[in-house]
């Protein structure tokens, strides 16, 4: 992941274009707004010069942008407090429909055959998260996980979105099939498949916690021996325990509706013995789904 | 607002809860999923507020190079504060990014910073501060502080964190800023104990934290109740004169690591000042104390220089001077000690100026019996006549050769006054500085004499709290008699940060007791020059009857000799000494 990049697309996001004035080291003018956003409301706006490089900052008099200074996490905690919702859709056109038709054709006529009526095209919905999971024990972990949920079947997706297919921007509401499952249980279901990845892991630190959490526990039970009943005996062991019980704490960070196609058929069904039926199916290609709608 | 921020205000700093949507246990970890991010999401749903795809990818790219940064076992401050200051003159020492690191990684934000004077407990706090709350896992934050320091944590974290600090006034306040400041002695009040007990801090720091040393204080109970994730606490010393006092700030921080009460004082304590088993207790404090001293090496402090400035006096004023002793003399010898405070004072003042001398005087007269009220009333009548004054004129000669900004230091607010009306008569800009200005004045006082003014004539009480070390003369104009007193005048300006040495002048008037007092603090116990640290505990351990000075005014009072004075104080000079090596000899410090 590169500084440099991001440093980059955020100016150009902010419709800036940094200026190399010489090897290494850029200018931009930067607004009232921008330098208010970055550095607080007393900030006003100036030429930024920035290098990514300590002796070119230094010689130069720029401002440093590396991994830990001040000027990069301005700009990380600006860009962090954008973006909390997005969406994004996967158009139709991306996938080869007679294709698809002609498989769902042969799907449903098992031994008989069938014939469609009437298609059309839709959405359905999935929701893509975020995850901060924070481990809390004798020392700090962080980890971040991009989730998905298909919001139709509630189901966390195992396998790789195609990110890539995505296109920004939101497609027509009547095309859209309304999701089945809300946000709140997708949500759930996400951190729960992030915390049962952490619990895969090595479980040791959890144990060292735990030992630390016992011993200390002890210390304070004998500080205050015949007087554990007390309120601030309480307090200091629910302070103690919040501090040093190791546990894992899941936060989404942001999240993305993702629109991905779908595509509804009503067949004529003929079965081998010549009864017809009529059925709707509904073909989701992201999930290679399948559904009698 | 920025058009291209729309959320800037509203979404950072997030104002989040730390409400908890779903707990559950997996195995033996403890799994929260808390509501407060998705919450937010949800509410941008509802509201249809979709941001471009374009910033969500980058906010991801940011999400994960500031996961990437916070998991890097060093100090992010340091990175991040690396250009702060460079512009501010701020040199953090090996000493202070150790105590930082050791605080956050091994003490799990759980310390007693105890530092000697002059270390940079300040910054080492600061430093764990804006760690903390660079790796996201401080928000709430309360620093309590004797309110003469309020303005000066203010300052600290603005000028060399970046912080911008809440500085509490009314009750609203403690649950309005993210990063609070306030008095201990406020916050102990109703009704604002009640608030901040009811708050959950993430970082509580309390800042001379000797002032909790007794446990059945108001003080000591409010810091015990409050709910808190990490606490420092900042004191240089810890034990002031009991080894209870230690016992009971490690009880605040973290209660149990000594034991029971009983069973420290049965481990631990030989008698209430001498600890046994020093070894053993140090590896117990060693999980909850840093103490960093000055003989480790840990800073290179610039030179003190001494220049002694003798002044003889007219022979007017020496006349005068010789009547005020008597007076003192034969008064002290008949009222006995339980009066002794107006005559040390006397005889302070008569070294400073007479004026000071004649309003002290005209207060006595209120109880003084007839027979002496005659020779008082005519004491003051000279004394109003007397219109030289030497040292003053001396201080004229001596600031004239000044290219630089200096601080005057006299312990009363006649000679204060005095000096002044001398100083702008001459033409030099001067400020006042003592004990009457409020919090906002003396740092409106500290401001104008750092951007204008050239000297700055300060009281005793004004030298406490407040640093200047862009200014390294200091004029003693009159020599305060307890060491301690002293050694607070010029760690105002010789301190951390002082890049220059630090010039000392003492104005001593010739054949008076201040040049005994010299011959004691600078000679004896070689105070100008060196920095003998831990004088307080020097000077309990000493056991004195009574106060220093009034030791002091004893062998002025007993004696008549000059030879004989100065046995005396050399062998209170020794007692010091042998005390200061005692001390160090039986510490739990090693």
């Amino acid at each position: 992941m590169s500084i440099r990049q991001l440093v980059f697309d955020f100016f150009a996001l902010c419709g800036h274009r940094p200026i190399e004035v010489c090897p290494g080291v850029w200018q931009v003018k930067a607004d009232d707004g921008l330098m208010q956003a970055l550095d607080g409301w007393r900030a006003q706006g100036r030429l930024l010069q920035f290098s990514f490089q300590r002796d070119l900052a230094e010689a130069y008099g720029a401002e440093l942008i590396s991994p830990g200074s001040y000027r990069l996490n301005t700009i990380l905690r600006l860009v962090q407090g954008q973006g909390l919702l997005s969406q994004a859709h996967i158009p139709h056109h991306l996938f080869h429909e007679p294709g698809i038709r002609k498989r769902v054709l042969a799907e449903c006529a098992g031994t008989g055959r069938a014939y469609v009526l009437t298609s059309s095209a839709h959405f359905g919905q999935y929701l893509q998260l975020e995850l901060s999971a924070q481990a809390r024990g004798l020392q700090k972990k962080e980890s971040l996980h991009t989730i998905v949920v298909n919001l139709s079947s509630g189901e966390v997706l195992k396998f790789a979105f195609p990110f890539h297919l995505l296109q920004a921007g939101s497609v027509p509401t009547e095309q859209i099939r309304r999701r089945k499952c809300s946000l709140k249980q997708a949500y759930l279901k996400a951190a729960a498949h992030v915390s049962e990845l952490w619990s895969q892991d090595d479980q040791s630190w959890v144990e060292q916690a735990l030992g630390k959490m016992a011993e200390e526990e002890k210390k304070l039970r004998e500080f205050y021996q015949g007087r554990t009943s007390t309120a601030e005996f309480t307090a200091k062991l629910q302070e103690l325990r919040g501090r040093l019980h190791p546990g894992l704490s899941i936060r989404a960070l942001r999240g993305a509706i993702l629109f991905t196609p779908l595509f509804r058929y009503r067949l004529v069904v003929v079965s081998a013995s010549g009864r017809e039926r009529v059925c709707t199916v509904m073909y989701d290609p992201i999930a290679n789904l399948r559904e009698l709608d | 607002m920025h058009p291209l921020f729309p959320q800037t205000t509203s979404a950072w700093p997030p104002k989040d809860t730390a409400a908890v949507l779903q707990e559950y246990c997996l195995g033996k970890l403890q799994v929260q999923i808390e509501a407060a991010g998705f919450g937010r999401i949800v509410k941008e749903l509802r509201a249809r507020r979709f941001d471009t795809w374009e910033w969500y990818q980058l906010a991801r790219r940011a999400d994960r190079l500031a996961a990437a940064q916070n998991q890097t076992q060093g100090l992010l401050a340091l990175e991040h504060l690396r250009e702060r200051w460079q512009e501010t003159g701020v040199i953090p020492y090996e000493h202070q990014i150790r105590t930082a690191e050791r605080v956050i990684h091994e003490l799990h934000g759980q310390a007693i910073l105890a530092d000697e004077v002059g270390l940079g407990k300040t910054i080492e706090a600061g430093l764990i501060l804006t760690e903390y709350m660079l790796r996201g896992l401080v928000k709430k934050v309360l620093i309590l502080t004797p309110a003469n320091l309020i303005w000066q944590w203010y300052y600290e974290l603005y000028e060399k964190f970046g912080l911008a600090a809440g500085i509490q006034r009314t009750p609203w306040d403690w649950t309005y800023a993210d990063v609070l400041i306030a008095s201990l002695d406020t916050a102990k009040r109703e009704p604002h104990a009640s608030i901040v007990k009811s708050i959950v801090y993430d970082l509580l720091i309390i800042d001379e934290a000797h002032k909790l040393k007794n446990s059945s204080t108001a003080s000591y109970r409010l810091v015990n109740s409050l709910q808190k994730k990490y606490c420092l606490m900042l004191t240089a010393t810890p034990v002031q004169n009991e080894l209870k006092e230690l016992y009971n700030l490690i009880g605040l921080i973290k209660p149990g690591q000594l034991g029971s009460y009983q069973s420290f004082k049965r481990r631990f304590m030989a008698d209430k000042r001498t600890p046994k088993n020093p070894r053993e207790l140090r590896q117990l404090l060693d999980q909850v104390m840093i103490r960093n001293r000055r003989e480790e090496g840990t800073v290179r402090f610039t030179e003190r220089i001494v220049h002694p400035i003798i002044v003889a006096l007219g022979p007017r004023e020496q006349e005068i001077y010789l009547r005020v002793n008597e007076f003192i003399k034969s008064r002290g010898r008949r009222a006995g000690p339980s009066s002794m405070l107006p005559l040390i004072t006397l005889q302070r003042e008569v070294c400073s100026s007479f004026l000071a001398v004649a309003l002290t005087l005209e207060k006595m007269m209120a109880s003084l019996a007839e027979a002496e009220l005659a020779e008082a009333a005519a004491l003051l009548k000279d004394l109003a006549e007397v219109k030289q004054n030497s040292k003053c004129d001396a201080l004229e000669r001596l600031v004239a050769q000044f290219s630089d900004k200096a601080i005057i230091f006299t312990e009363y607010r006649a000679s204060q006054e005095y000096i002044r009306y001398r100083l702008e008569r001459a033409g030099y800009r001067t400020l006042a500085f003592d004990g009457s200005l409020s919090r906002g004045q003396k740092q409106w006082v500290r401001h104008l004499f750092q951007r204008e003014a050239q000297f700055l004539v300060s009281t005793e009480s004004g030298g406490e709290g407040l640093n200047f070390q862009f200014c390294n003369l200091v004029v003693n104009f009159d020599l305060p008699w307890n060491p301690m007193r002293l050694e607070q005048r010029i760690g105002r300006v010789h301190r951390l940060g002082q890049m220059r040495d630090v010039h000392i002048y003492n104005l001593i008037t010739k054949d008076t007791v201040e040049e005994h007092i010299m011959y004691l603090l600078h000679k004896k116990i070689n105070m100008f020059e060196s920095i003998i640290g831990e004088l307080d505990a020097i000077l309990l351990h000493l056991n004195l009857g009574k106060s220093f000075e009034s030791e002091i005014m004893k062998i002025f009072l007993e004696h008549e000799e000059r030879e004989q004075i100065q046995a005396q104080l050399d062998g209170l000079a020794e007692k010091i000494l042998s005390s200061r090596d005692e001390i160090r000899a039986a510490s739990w410090e090693g």
